[in-house]
């Protein structure tokens, strides 16, 4: 088989096999978990009865369909899985009765707005410093920008976040204090709109930016150190290479196993982004879940849950396929482990 | 006299930088309640007041004592990233070890499992799982933070095994007859002491950001403090966009201080133990 064919079949098997891992999970922890995490918000629906017996009936008897309470195990999970295949997350109980997906369909774009560029700004400029830090090792530039990036990949980035909300929009107000735009200027594709989202867009994203930077110059500056003292260095300068050449040798190899530790970080950056989007009051998918966990509305953090890690799937997919490209060992003969 | 190895570590710079720093935010942690005797959780004075002689951080909205309440909350954060560290620590070295030890099948399924729990962003995990719990008392928190945190431990320890049980002591010991278990804790387990020290000073440092994220979503412990929960109310409370920086900027910047002297500690045993690091 083409090697790089059964790369990509490896990798989609892992990660189909991972969603489902996911979905047993989701599944079974309103169930396992002692005290039955749905009798509470059924009781505290009972609670809020007076306002409108009506309403909380119809909550009441989705709730019962859509988690099949009361039926046997096997045939909730069919349930469950069959009704995600045909697109149905379920009846959210806060805003009934929209369902869970239209209402994530709002609030995920944002998330996503704000998390991809971040993430790929961060990861360049993350990746270039620390090869500079690196080159430039034992000199000024190595002792000032090390400590920088190990404190910055320590640093939350809803904290960063919250510093720089309260020094550049609250003390010197250059930035808006919060939300995606201008409650007052309409939702439109039009000059106005676009600035104003922009414009609103800048400290969460810098925040994300900055906060995942340190993280990826640390990475990049050990790799590049420990390429530095490898043989085939010593060998090409041995011979005479110039220093530019080897320098792109070596920027090369370092470079593979920063893109596995996209992936592998993809997960982590986007619960920092989910709790930054809070600091911001963006209206984003962490947002959404906040307000979910405040009302108890099960079904819509489970909904939400299912779309965020079914788009990280998705996305550590795409960051296979650029590896397998740029990795030779991949792209020509792939042999193994 | 000091011991050689105690000698040569305190010559690494950033070795005594991020002792000092940790130990430091630690013993002001541990200490700082009977040297400031101020109930963290009472209401002792009027809400919202800047630092004063009086309450040296201020008083957050319900006129507790900001200093209190971050000498408590560096305590706690403490002991939730301690047990964490511990139990992440423990399933991952329990799995890395058993995986490269035995390999064939078993190595598969346990790779498979920590690839799984790895691609699974731990904080997206923990969030899930705590929305579900209405008691959430340190010891939960961290053990919800220990077993979704420990894959990479997993993954390196495995490594560690596979280039270890190739030496020859271990072909000696073999011949020699030892079971494997004895081969298991008097070869390969000292062999890799130095790095699982590395990997726990990690894991604490991951765990005490972990417990703030988590609280900041409002799913941290539900009773008593925490550095993530005084970050937690400051967020609720709008501490930034009301100005009131006294009540959102101690509590991170001991949080920060304290995984960032951690990394800095693992950072400098890696060059230590393995100096090609250096760079010479």
């Amino acid at each position: 088989m083409n090697p790089l064919v059964r790369f990509l079949a490896r990798r989609i098997g892992f990660l189909a096999i991972t969603f489902i891992v996911f979905l047993i999970i989701i599944f079974a922890l309103p169930r396992a978990i002692p005290g039955n995490p749905l009798a509470t918000i059924l009781a505290r629906i009972f609670q809020q009865s007076q306002s409108s017996p009506e309403l909380v009936k119809a909550v009441e008897k989705k709730l019962m369909e859509e988690f099949g309470l009361g039926k046997p195990l096997h045939v909730q999970f069919l349930e469950f899985v069959s009704r995600l295949v045909v697109g149905d997350l379920g009846t959210s109980i806060a805003f009934y009765p929209r369902k869970v997906a239209e209402i994530v369909f709002v609030y995920l774009p944002w998330s996503l707005g704000l998390l991809i560029p971040a993430t790929l700004v961060s990861w360049v400029v993350g990746n270039l410093l620390g090869a500079l830090a690196a080159y430039r090792r034992k000199t000024a530039a190595d002792n000032v920008l090390l400590p920088v990036f190990l404190t910055l990949s320590q640093t939350p980035y809803y904290w960063l976040a919250m510093l720089l909300l309260y020094g550049l929009a609250v003390t010197l107000r250059i930035f808006p204090i919060g939300g995606a735009y201008t409650p007052a200027i309409a939702p439109a594709l039009t000059m106005h709109f676009i600035i104003d989202v922009l414009y609103h867009y800048i400290l969460p994203f810098l925040s994300i930016v900055l906060g995942a930077m340190g993280n990826w110059a640390i990475g990049m500056r050990a790799m590049v150190i420990y390429e530095l003292g490898a043989d085939y260095v010593s060998y090409s300068d041995s011979l005479g290479l110039p220093d530019s050449k080897i320098l792109r040798y070596v920027f090369r190899n370092s470079m593979l196993p920063q893109i596995t530790g996209l992936a592998i970080n993809l997960g982590t950056m986007l619960g920092g982004s989910l709790i930054t989007e809070l600091v911001f009051s963006y209206p984003g998918t962490g947002y959404l879940i906040f307000r979910a966990l405040t009302t108890l509305d099960y079904p819509l953090i489970q909904g939400a849950f299912i779309l965020l890690i079914s788009t990280l799937l998705v996305a550590n997919f795409i960051v296979d396929l650029v590896y397998a490209y740029l990795d030779p060992r991949i792209r020509t003969s792939y042999v193994g482990e | 006299m000091m011991p050689p190895i105690v000698k040569d570590l305190l010559k690494i710079k950033k070795l005594d930088v991020s002792v000092v720093i940790f130990s430091g935010i630690m013993l002001t942690g541990v200490f700082g309640s009977t040297v400031y005797p101020v109930d963290p959780v009472a209401m002792v004075g009027p809400p919202e007041q800047p630092p004063s002689n009086l309450f040296p951080l201020g008083t957050d909205s319900w006129g507790r004592d900001l200093l209190a309440l971050l000498l408590s909350g560096i305590k706690s954060s403490l002991y939730i990233g301690l047990t964490a560290a511990l139990i992440a620590a423990a399933i991952g070295i329990v799995i890395g070890v058993i995986s490269g030890f035995k390999g064939g099948l078993t190595d598969s399924s346990l790779m498979l499992l920590t690839d799984i729990v790895l691609v699974l962003p731990s904080i997206l995990l923990m969030i899930l799982i705590a929305a579900y719990l209405r008691e959430r008392n340190p010891l939960l928190v961290a053990l919800m933070i220990g077993v979704t945190s420990w894959p990479w431990v997993a993954r390196a320890v495995r490594s560690q095994m596979l280039s270890l049980r190739t030496r020859e002591f271990v072909y000696m010991s073999r011949m020699a007859g030892l079971s494997d278990t004895r081969i298991i804790f008097l070869d390969l387990v000292p062999n890799m002491a130095s790095y699982t020290f590395m990997a726990f000073v990690l894991l604490m440092s991951g765990a005490m950001i972990a417990e703030a994220g988590l609280s900041m979503i409002g799913l941290g412990v539900t009773r008593g403090t925490s550095l993530g929960m005084i970050l937690y109310w400051a967020q609720l409370l709008e501490s930034v966009r009301r100005g009131l920086w006294w009540w959102f900027i101690p509590p991170g910047v001991c949080l920060v201080a304290l995984a960032a002297s951690l990394l800095l500690l693992s950072t400098a045993l890696d060059e230590y133990f393995s100096p090609r690091l250096k760079g010479g």
